[in-house]
């Protein structure tokens, strides 16, 4: 199990560790600065933390010794004539990279390569540890790129990559909002993969395009890598296999929210932190509660033990819910600076004896 | 030619190699325009490009540059002429949070 967890947030990255039967924070970074999301490299342990500085743009720092010193690597960068062209009727302006909205790491035969999501909408490739990247033309240049939009930001983005542990080249990404994009080709060419993804804010006749799908967040099986679930703008979806996504109705208390882990063995088991709705992002009746499938979400658990119960009003960002490679161990902070961590899949929570800044994201080490 | 200050919040991005100064840091750099006198700067300090400007080439919307007390116009094409005596403040626009 993971003893290590570094959490994103408003005011700078804090590095939890677990001793003594309980978590504490063990250190800090970037203390004072708007960090949005931190990545772990498993194949050579780097830790990388995505600076938001509102004046001077977005950085990217990476580690090699647990966050105890930090060297500032490239970001992605747009060049002179890319344009962000959307499909919610805004004029198009020129690309700048907004925020590095997503990292990983690519496979174990691939030493150097991650993944940059960005908004504006940009998937950025890296092959020397973030010294450099290059944009990922094949998806930048798709025709339907220009109906992608924005959900929650002016411009659309890329905030979860999926690269399949066993064979590297197929990779799956979300956007929000432009529904989920496939390449099984290492990123030479993508296709759209939200068939069965239902948007409730669309007109009629556009409810069921795959390419207008605000998806919040895609996570993938590791052992099981054909299932993925998605917890989108107006509900959660599960995709096992070639026939595409399937909408879940009766998650408890409530279908919204924006986080979504699955264990990384069993693809039947996922968890989710509800909020009311769209126009209430609040949790239900003022009680923060996680709601858990081990079915593949015939049956959800909704979970409170250590939660709390009143006059909570935390919500759950959509890179801020993790759980550890062991699958047992599960970690969630909220905008409000609440953290919660539980050892038994969230049978039992305990919170962390700290007032944190709004948490953004969090990644177990 | 003009003195060029960085104020704190961006000299503290400077590299170790440059002592993490926490106060203003006034250099003296050449050039008869100013993107010349930026260019400079960067040269200097590579990594602070990125840090005032965008990947385009233009003043980042929440940097201020100030031009003997004026805040230049035009953010996108920074080429205005500078006299020796010019003094270039390069400073974040304030906004809360």
């Amino acid at each position: 199990m993971s003893n290590t967890l570094l959490v994103s947030t408003r005011k700078g990255l804090f590095v939890l560790e677990r001793a003594h039967g309980g978590w504490d924070v063990a250190r800090t970074a970037f203390l004072g600065d708007n960090v949005a999301l931190a990545s772990i490299d498993p194949r050579d342990g780097n830790w990388y933390a995505v600076l938001d500085l509102g004046h001077f743009g977005n950085k990217l720092q990476r580690s090699s010794d647990q966050g105890r010193t930090w060297t500032e690597c490239a970001v992605p960068a747009y060049a002179e004539g890319d344009q962000v062209i959307t499909g919610d009727g805004k004029p198009p302006v020129p690309a700048t990279l907004r925020l590095i909205w997503s990292l990983e790491a690519g496979g174990v035969d691939q030493p150097g390569r991650l993944w940059a999501g960005t908004i504006p909408g940009g998937l950025f490739r890296s092959d020397d540890h973030a010294a450099s990247w290059q944009l990922v033309r094949s998806l930048w240049d798709k025709e339907e790129r220009k109906q992608w939009f924005g959900g929650g930001f002016d411009q659309p983005g890329i905030h979860s990559i999926c690269v399949e542990p066993g064979d590297a080249r197929m990779i799956r990404i979300a956007i929000s909002t432009a529904g989920v994009w496939g390449s099984d080709d290492d990123g030479a060419t993508w296709q759209q993969c939200a068939q069965g993804m239902r948007a409730a804010y669309m007109p009629p006749e556009r409810a069921h395009d795959p390419n207008v799908q605000d998806v919040h967040r895609l996570v993938q099986c590791r052992d099981q890598p054909n299932i993925f679930w998605a917890q989108h703008h107006n509900g959660v979806f599960l995709c096992t296999g070639p026939d595409g996504w399937r909408e879940i109705t009766n998650v408890s208390p409530s279908v919204f929210g924006f986080a979504v882990a699955v264990h990384p063995r069993d693809g039947n088991a996922a968890w989710f932190v509800p909020a009311i709705k769209d126009e209430r992002r609040i949790p239900v009746d003022g009680q923060v509660v996680v709601a858990r499938t081990r079915d593949g979400g015939k049956t959800f658990d909704v979970l409170r033990n250590g939660l709390p119960q009143k006059n909570a009003y935390d919500l759950v960002l959509r890179h801020a819910l993790a759980i550890d490679a062991s699958g047992d161990r599960l970690a969630f902070g909220s905008s409000t600076g609440g953290m919660w961590i539980s050892e038994n899949q969230g049978d039992r929570w305990a919170m962390l004896e700290a007032r944190l800044p709004p948490v953004y994201a969090v990644t177990f080490a | 030619m003009a003195k060029v200050v960085l104020a704190s919040a961006l000299s503290r991005w400077l590299p170790e190699s440059a002592g993490k100064p926490s106060e203003d840091v006034a250099l003296v750099v050449p050039g008869a325009r100013l993107d010349e006198v930026l260019s400079g700067v960067f040269e200097r300090f590579p990594n602070l490009r990125g840090y005032v400007l965008d990947e385009h080439g233009a003043v980042r919307h929440h940097v201020a540059v100030f031009v003997d007390g004026t805040a230049i116009a035009d953010k996108r094409n920074p080429t205005q002429m500078l006299s020796d005596r010019s003094e270039v403040y390069i400073m974040q626009a304030l906004s809360g949070g």
